[in-house]
């Protein structure tokens, strides 16, 4: 559990994406995507390993 | 025949119209060219704030008129039997970068409705869709009450 916990979101009706953090995967599963709208599941989300930097 | 009665609407009713509806005319310019379009919006009557998804493509004329944080009018109005009622919010429209949207901004756009308006065919990538958030430098609502014995 690293304290900086980040997924790739990937809209599947407008395929937008963006880095985010657990607080907006959930605010945007809660309430769709934030750009255009559609409903959003947990399937849209990528857990990324957070890379090696300092 | 005559309007009886004009009255400004308290912050409350003027609030609950806005809170009601979810589409209004948005009013830009650029020199002498005025541009009006049809747009869909969250309400939040707590900041009030409104938020909108605006569309357009690489090459479009809105694009020209939205570029910067232009000065905008929106024009929400309904008609209910002899009531009519209307506000007028002029303000500044931001534009939200894509690096700045926070889970707020998600909660508010959960409420604005998607772009009802807007061209949503199958070329999305070739849209840019843009969030936006109007913050008012006044609101003024107006209702009107047509007499009973006409
Ligand atoms: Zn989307």
């Amino acid at each position: 559990m690293s304290a900086s916990e980040e997924y790739v979101f990937v809209c599947p009706d407008c395929e937008e994406s963006m880095e985010v953090n657990p607080s907006m995967r959930d605010a945007l599963v809660a309430n769709g995507c934030v750009v255009c709208g559609a409903p959003v599941s947990i399937d849209a989300f990528t857990r990324v390993e957070s890379s090696a930097d300092p | 025949m005559g309007l009886e009665q004009e009255t400004e609407m308290t912050r409350e009713e003027t609030d609950a119209l806005l809170s009601r509806h979810e589409t209004g005319v948005l009013s830009l310019a650029s020199d002498d060219d005025p541009y009006a379009i049809p747009i869909s919006y969250g309400y939040d009557a707590d900041e009030r704030q409104f938020y909108m998804r605006l569309v357009s493509t690489p090459d479009s004329k809105k694009r020209e008129f939205l570029s910067g944080s232009p000065t905008v009018r929106l024009v929400v109005y309904e008609e209910a039997g002899r009531t009519y009622r209307s506000v007028v919010v002029s303000g500044v429209l931001h534009p939200i970068a894509r690096d700045e949207i926070t889970p707020e901004h998600v909660e508010q756009y959960g409420d604005a409705k998607r772009p009802l308006f807007e061209i949503w065919g199958d070329a999305r990538k070739d849209l840019d869709i843009q969030l936006y958030v109007l913050r008012p430098e006044t609101i003024s609502g107006r209702r009107i009450e047509l007499e009973l014995d006409q």
